[in-house]
């Protein structure tokens, strides 16, 4: 498969760290964005311990994002487990090229994350709520 | 006196004019943008600005970043900046493709007075508000939705660079928070609201017997808003105050401005200027611009008014039962400057708060600049209605 936009190994480091550092309490995230001039992936900031609701503020408004999310999910019969999940935040009001290439270099992002669900985030803040997150782990 | 310059014989669909009023950019009905420069007396066409698929429907020049933005009927704007051609070195305008992302036309421009974001009315029931995002290089357009049930007609600019009015085909016109996030600071509040996120309504008002609102306006001081409705009346809102509505007999007033806190300039189908003043006890017709006595045309006479008795049917039906083959010349020209609807009217001299001159521009092909203080009374000489 070609790659379009390459990941280099410090960002494959900071995704293994990620995957498997010790969570306690709370949502941890990793933002990682395509830097469109040089064709490669760069991580902008990583969270520990926050909201949902939170990161949707973080994150821009009108720029693609991968988020690997590490998600503190309560199941229906009390157990707390924490899953991860890659958020693709792709709003449409971003700029077109920036969102194909965006798409095109997921899939492969996806296999490097090594992460199996998938979160859809087109419409922006409003609709990365806790309940959305929630619901896309327990259900499928 | 006014000054008359006739531009074209095709309608002026738009004008703007640039920040020391020495160019003109005009759109002719047509896909292409004019900007034509003053030479003396006469205006010249300079440059074509040729990017557009379809009409051009609005253009809004900004005074202090000297950008022109244009908005058609082909679902596009573009904003053009002056940048020396890399070829010759001559100063072209370089146009710079907007995404709306809208699936109708768009109907309407303006610049912000910041002029950092602008706002693009739409047939799609939307306002696109356009900002520029730096980092990408990219204008992100962003829209207001909620709750346009029509085509929107116009937009106008509070002062504080974050409130929208917009009047629309659903017969409401309407005050929206186009706040952007990533542009503008929190706004001070005002007496339309405090702490308002983006598509907030703050205000939503209908004329008294409905009708298409083609313009709205702000006064200078953002508090007080007026709006011009297809029932032939101009109203004008105070926010959590009263409404006052003006209701002409004649024919309806499709574009207006603010001159001053106390004085609007409204034009519309009649051919002429009208001037409104008032305050927030109550406010009345005052006069118009335009005294008839610059129009060449005759005075219609008396009863001449109505479908069968002008025009061709008229002319046809003289000269069979009458045997008259012309009808004279009282129907063929109107006493007023503008010959057709005068479709734009916009501030030409003077600072905002106090404006001293509008030009006017209209389906005539004729663009008049007028001044704001002779103003006469108005009898018995609109078109071809007789008071």
């Amino acid at each position: 498969m070609s790659h379009t936009v390459d990941i280099p190994q410090p960002i494959k480091d900071s995704l293994r760290k990620f995957r498997f550092a010790r969570r306690n309490d709370g949502s941890a995230a990793i933002v990682i964005k395509i830097n469109k001039q040089k064709l490669i992936m760069e991580e902008v900031e990583q969270f520990d311990n926050i909201s949902i609701e939170e990161l949707a503020e973080e994150l821009p408004e009108n720029s693609p994002r991968y988020v690997v999310l590490s998600h503190a999910l309560v199941h229906p019969d009390g157990r707390t487990s924490f899953p991860l999940a890659l958020i693709n935040w792709a709003p449409t009001t971003s700029e077109i090229g920036l969102l194909t290439l965006h798409a095109s270099a997921l899939l492969d992002f996806q296999t490097t994350a090594d992460v199996s669900k998938i979160i859809e985030i087109r419409e922006g803040p409003e609709s990365l709520t806790t309940d959305v997150v929630n619901t896309h782990l327990l259900g499928k | 006196m006014p000054e008359i310059f006739n531009i074209s014989q095709t309608p002026i669909t738009a004008h703007a004019f640039n920040a020391d009023r020495s160019q003109l950019a005009v759109s002719l009905n047509s896909n292409d943008a004019q900007i034509l420069t003053r030479s003396g007396s006469e205006w010249a066409p300079t440059e074509m600005l040729t990017e557009h698929d379809k009409v051009i429907t609005s253009i809004d020049w900004a005074p202090n970043s000297n950008q022109i933005v244009t908005a058609s009927q082909d679902r596009n704007a573009y904003v053009w900046q002056q940048t020396p051609d890399p070829d010759t070195g001559k100063i072209v305008w370089k146009p710079t493709l907007v995404l709306l992302r809208i699936n109708r036309a768009a109907t309407h421009v303006r610049w912000s007075p910041k002029e950092d974001k602008f706002a693009v009315a739409s047939g799609a029931r939307a306002i696109a508000i356009c900002s520029f995002d730096p980092e990408n290089n990219w204008w992100v357009s962003k829209h207001l939705k909620k709750p346009i049930r029509s085509t929107v007609l116009a937009v106008d600019w509070h002062p504080n660079n974050v409130l929208l009015a917009a009047g629309s085909a659903d017969m409401k016109a309407r005050v929206f928070s186009a706040y952007v996030k990533e542009i503008d600071e929190r706004p001070a509040a005002t007496v339309w609201g405090s702490k308002l996120p983006f598509n907030t309504i703050c205000g939503e008002f209908a004329s008294a017997a409905g009708g298409w609102v083609h313009s709205v306006g702000f006064s200078p001081s953002g508090d007080v808003l007026a709006f011009a409705s297809h029932d032939s009346s101009i109203s004008i809102a105070y926010p959590g105050g009263a409404i006052h509505n003006i209701r002409m007999p004649t024919l309806p007033l499709v574009t207006l401005t603010w001159t001053s806190e106390d004085t609007i300039i409204a034009a519309g189908h009649d051919c002429q200027p009208i001037v409104f003043s008032g305050s927030d006890a109550g406010w009345q017709e005052v006069g118009t611009l335009d005294n008839g006595s610059y129009g060449t045309g005759s005075k219609a006479g008396p009863g001449s008014v109505g479908r069968l008795k002008t025009g061709a049917f008229a002319t046809f039906r003289d000269a069979d039962s009458r045997g008259q083959t012309s009808s004279g010349t009282t129907d063929s020209k109107l006493s007023t400057i503008h010959q057709n609807t005068i479709t734009s009217v916009r501030p030409y001299a003077g600072v905002p708060g106090q404006i001293t001159q509008v030009s006017t521009t209209g389906v005539d092909g004729t663009l008049v600049i007028w001044d704001t203080a002779s103003v006469s009374a108005l009898t018995g000489r609109m078109a071809a209605l007789s008071v």
